[in-house]
């Protein structure tokens, strides 16, 4: 077991008959942060998630969470013990009223917190007697992570978890995961709302067609990531701006629109090295880093 | 509570079948002795044999159904991942489903037999327990394996529909070709008591066919195993 890392993978992979869906996965999330998992639909991100809940074999390659073995049933079981996961499509039983629900799943888990349980009860507003089939889909979502923050786990899953919530119901649950994570329990969350992923995550983890493109501190990304616009007196060479850090280069013309991970400063000098009339950098949002990377290659 | 879950989940199936069954035996013991005449000795124990062979059918019919459902048919409904993210291996999973089941079945098959002993003795046709007991061993113990079918079916097939209707073509299938080949190794004919019943007299043997009864058994807990086998190797 590592003391650094709750999920650790290597050489991760997933194929379903001639498709890859993960591609050697070497995944690393810091134990008592938030990291993000960033994706377009069918980038592999769910497939990785039921990988390291033991829903589904790996194909290749293996991995651990909290240090328990994923592809050994006996230990999968011992981390699901300490893993809470919310899944994509909130599944709960419609049979069960919303009390039998949480009867049911505080159950298994010890350290269940009755204190939490009952004051997210009250937050989101669940009525005990409802049959969960009866609820919308809000309070679908809303149950389903009430199940996950009072049992009290080590890490938490949760992919698209804000997903059906209102505006409301976003703020309070962004907040509790920010709280959870100051308690020292470590969250990795699969989004598409990127604004909610700048506003809590440390880490950002970034998947394309089951290929990790990005690991990286939400800080760095900010601190090198720029978009260097510049402007020659004719039309320049692309290739000379092919240099390290540099991930994509858009030419029109006389002018230039380079995308850099790192070493901005290179490009520039390069830049005024070739004569440039106008060079602005501008530094690059989380939603632009993403775009600019999950684009076709 | 994995208990609780499966008792939520096929409760309405087990009362309306237990509901169905009890009140059917009952009603046609109580109905039927109106058509006997005082003469004929034998044919209140011919009555009971034919309540078997209704009861037989009705029962084989309700286990089959509570053998339905478990985490393929989550699967399918999309509620999968909610079962397999507790802390619970699959091998109970599978185990506490058989064993509600098995527990449901056996009620199923022990109350409509309570209910025909008491109409039979307050209309002054005492039966013996032996003969009640006997009916039952054979129901239960001879009949399990078609609970354990459904069970087995329901680790491989999916569908709503899809599912009973495979269980239910193999059970007919297999009564059918056993009749035509092998008469003495069909199971509905040791359930019902057909192997088992003396002509003349329509009281069950003293000698039950306990071989029957344990290949029975044997073959329903192989049929559990390998459900067991197939829902560990499966991928969700």
């Amino acid at each position: 077991m590592t003391d650094e890392a709750v999920i650790l993978t290597q050489a991760l992979a997933k194929t379903y008959r001639n498709a890859e869906a993960v591609r050697a996965l070497n995944l690393s999330v810091g134990r008592n942060r938030i990291t993000a998992f960033l994706g377009r639909n069918g980038a592999g991100k769910s497939t990785t998630i039921k990988m390291l809940l033991g829903m589904l074999r790996p194909t290749s390659g293996s991995g651990t969470v909290i240090g328990w073995e994923i592809t050994n049933a006996k230990e999968n079981c011992e981390l699901r013990r300490r893993v809470a996961y919310v899944a994509e499509d909130k599944p709960l039983y419609g049979y069960m009223t919303v009390e039998q629900t949480i009867r049911f799943a505080s159950s298994f888990y010890p350290d269940w917190r009755k204190d939490m349980e009952k004051k997210l009860l009250k937050d989101y507003e669940l009525p005990p007697e409802r049959k969960v089939k009866t609820l919308s889909k809000g309070m679908r979502t809303k149950l389903a992570l009430l199940l996950a923050f009072a049992r009290r786990p080590n890490l938490l899953i949760l992919d698209e978890p804000s997903e059906g919530l209102d505006p409301v119901g976003i703020e309070h649950l962004l907040q509790t995961l920010v709280a959870q994570s100051a308690e020292g329990v470590s969250i990795f969350f699969s989004s598409h709302q990127i604004d909610e992923v700048e506003r809590i995550a440390d880490q950002v983890c970034i998947l394309e067609k089951g290929c990790l493109l990005v690991d990286a501190s939400l800080d760095n990304l900010r601190q090198f990531y720029r978009r260097i616009d510049l402007v020659f007196p004719s039309a320049p060479s692309e290739r000379e701006f092919r240099i390290a850090g540099v991930e994509r280069i858009q030419a029109v013309s006389n002018r230039l629109s380079v995308f850099a991970s790192k070493n901005a400063e290179a490009v520039i000098e390069r830049a005024h090295d070739l004569n440039a009339v106008s060079v602005e950098v501008a530094p690059v949002g989380l939603r632009d880093i993403f775009l600019e990377t999950v684009k076709e290659r | 509570m994995l208990w609780y879950k499966a008792w939520l989940e096929t409760r309405s199936r087990f009362l309306i079948s237990l509901a169905t069954l009890t009140l059917f035996s009952a009603i046609f013991v109580e109905h039927a002795q109106g058509l006997l005449r005082p003469e004929w000795k034998s044919d209140f124990n011919r009555l009971l044999f034919v309540n078997q062979q209704f009861l037989v059918i009705m029962w084989i019919l309700s286990v089959v159904l509570l053998g339905m459902g478990g985490i393929v048919r989550e699967k399918a409904t999309g509620i999968s991942s909610l079962t397999l993210a507790l802390p619970v291996s699959r091998q109970r999973l599978v185990g506490v489903r058989v064993g509600v089941g098995v527990l449901e079945a056996t009620i199923l098959g022990v109350v409509p037999w309570i209910a025909v002993f008491f109409v039979s003795f307050f209309a002054r046709k005492p039966i013996s327990i032996t003969q009640v007991a006997s009916y039952v061993l054979l129901l239960l113990g001879g009949g399990i394996i078609y609970f354990a079918l459904a069970v087995l079916v329901s680790s491989l097939v999916s569908g709503e529909y899809s599912a009973p209707a495979v269980a239910f073509g193999i059970v007919l299938l297999a009564a059918m070709l056993f009749d035509a080949w092998l008469r003495q190794l069909n199971v509905w004919r040791l359930v019902t008591g057909d192997l088992s019943i003396n002509r003349s007299t329509y009281l069950l043997s003293e000698h039950l066919p306990w071989l029957g009864i344990l290949c029975s058994m044997s073959a329903a807990s192989l049929m559990v195993v390998a459900s067991i086998i197939v829902v560990q190797r499966r991928q969700f």
